[in-house]
């Protein structure tokens, strides 16, 4: 997880070791990713002043940014930048190489991408319903917003009507890999390797 | 016509009322559809936690591989995010020839090899542009007389190419509706995000954008939201009561699939072809009082 180039300055810094980072120079900070974001009354930069701040070298501020965790994945700003900027790709790229050095932009979306992440490296695949329920019983209530109860009773719900494939408790059977779990390992660890910023 | 279908990790779970109507639907309109054999999830929207960019493109390119590798023939992706993972990973494997050198280069590791042109399709562009309105109207055994719906594609199911409907207004779901006999409301929220991904993680962030949707359909008389989308479903619809709780609202909005309409439509059983039984905002009373 070694990271290269801390002597450069840090717009060189995200080019080099952020996913899709080097788009950032072909912004021409026209603002119309800021104002699509469906979250942007609750950001307090948005992707366009993040690329100025980027540019400007203002690393603390890039990267205690929660902004960069607040990408609800809805490719508006794919569609719509005059530029061809892969917007969304920088947004997550940024929220990885924050979370691999230990800075966490936001606490419960990283917890739970983690569980699924997981999920995903040790069986293929992950159980969309399984997955929150597991962290929900194990990470304890979500910020005020779930109790354990509550998250039991949504299980409960899914359970009764055939959208869940387990019970949940604390017997949780293990879920099933896929027949080629061995070689998507070998994969997905070549691809880690070869991903910016990575020794390899 | 044959093709493959990746259910995805939603479709065997949450979803799961999904998988049973489109495959309704599938056998009703003579549609052969096989699963690729040991498939792996698309990494959904929430994959850059954990996984690098290239790590989510290869999950992707190892299910391209795969179906190439059992026959080629298009796969369809009912979840969006699936949808949206596959196509992208497809795209710029054809456009970025370093892009994929490095996958084949990953995907050996696995003793894998893809060589491009599998074509990944939405299910309403397969819907709307292989079969149309017209084969579909054609095989409507109970219209859908007299049900209000709202049209909700949500933010990624048109997205990111404009491969088969508009991105920005997207009409394809809106003609199916109609072709089953169901009044299709104004409904400008019709492309506006849920919350996806984050919104589990981040309900009292994201609570605002569903409560938009499910604001509008309520004001515009809608009897239901529609959506082709398994997380929009789960989002606006299991958390409804949370909803409520944050907004001060009193929404019981049926969230229903394209599909569980189409196989209903169709003349399918409510339970054993378009699984209505599991939804649990029930629309059992609203589609009675339709003349379906
Ligand atoms: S829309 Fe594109 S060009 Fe405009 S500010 Fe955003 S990234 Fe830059
Ligand atoms: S994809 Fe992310 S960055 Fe782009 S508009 Fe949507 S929320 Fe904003
Ligand atoms: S988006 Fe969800 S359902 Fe689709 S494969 Fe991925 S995790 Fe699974």
């Amino acid at each position: 997880m070694a990271t290269k180039a801390y002597d450069k300055s840090f717009r060189e810094e995200v080019y080099q070791n952020v996913d899709s980072g080097e788009d950032v120079k072909l912004c021409m900070q026209c603002g119309v990713c800021g104002i699509t974001c469906p979250l942007r009354g609750e950001m307090t930069h948005g992707p366009r002043q993040l690329w100025s701040l980027i540019r400007a070298g203002k690393r603390d501020e890039v990267m205690n940014s929660p902004d960069i965790m607040l990408c609800t994945s809805c490719y508006s700003c794919k569609v719509r930048c005059p530029r061809g900027v892969k917007v969304i790709d920088v947004m997550h790229g940024l929220a990885h190489y924050a979370l691999e050095q230990g800075i966490v932009p936001r606490k419960e979306t990283s917890k739970f991408g983690k569980a699924f992440w997981d999920s995903i490296y040790k069986t293929g695949r992950v159980d969309e319903t399984e997955v929150p329920m597991r962290y929900t019983l194990m990470a304890g209530p979500i910020h005020g917003i779930f109790n354990m109860l509550e998250m039991m009773d949504i299980g409960r719900a899914l359970l009764a009507h055939k959208r869940m494939k387990f019970k949940i408790g604390p017997g949780l059977p293990p879920s099933k890999k896929i027949k080629g779990m061995k070689g998507l390992k070998k994969m997905l660890d070549k691809a880690k390797a070869m991903s910016p910023g990575k020794e390899g | 016509m044959t093709y493959f279908l990746y259910p995805g990790c939603s479709l065997e779970a949450g979803g799961s009322h999904y998988l049973v109507s489109v495959e309704a639907v599938a056998h009703a309109l003579g549609l052969t559809l096989k699963e690729i054999d040991d498939w792996n999830c698309c990494g959904a929207s929430i994959h850059y936690v954990g996984g690098t960019e290239l790590q989510t493109k290869t999950l992707n390119a190892r299910n391209l591989a795969l179906a190439q590798k059992q026959g080629g023939y298009d796969i369809i992706a009912p979840c969006s995010s699936c949808y949206i993972q596959m196509i992208k990973t497809a795209h710029e494997f054809e456009e970025e020839p370093k892009l994929a050198e490095e996958l084949n280069q990953i995907l050996a590791e696995g003793g894998l090899n893809y060589t491009g042109g599998v074509k990944v399709r939405h299910i309403l562009d397969v819907l709307y542009h292989d079969l149309g309105v017209e084969r579909l109207a054609a095989a409507v055994k109970k219209p859908l007389t007299g049900l209000k719906v709202a049209s909700y594609y949500g933010c990624q199911t048109t997205r990111p190419y404009g491969e088969y409907d508009s991105v920005e207004n997207p009409h394809t779901m809106d003609e199916i509706l109609e072709a089953l006999g169901a009044e299709v409301v104004p409904f400008e929220h019709k492309a506006k995000c849920c919350g996806s991904g984050i919104f589990f993680t981040e309900m009292e962030t994201c609570a605002p954008l569903a409560g938009g949707i499910l604001g509008e359909a309520e004001e515009k008389g809608a009897d239901m939201i529609v959506t082709a989308c398994p997380m929009c479903q789960m989002n606006l619809e299991i958390y409804q009561p949370r909803l409520n709780k944050i907004l001060g609202t009193e929404y019981d909005m049926p969230v229903v699939f394209v599909t569980q309409l189409m196989a209903l439509a169709f003349g399918g059983d409510f339970k054993k072809d378009a699984a209505l039984d599991r939804n649990i905002v029930s629309a059992a009373e609203v589609l009675k009082n339709a003349a379906a």
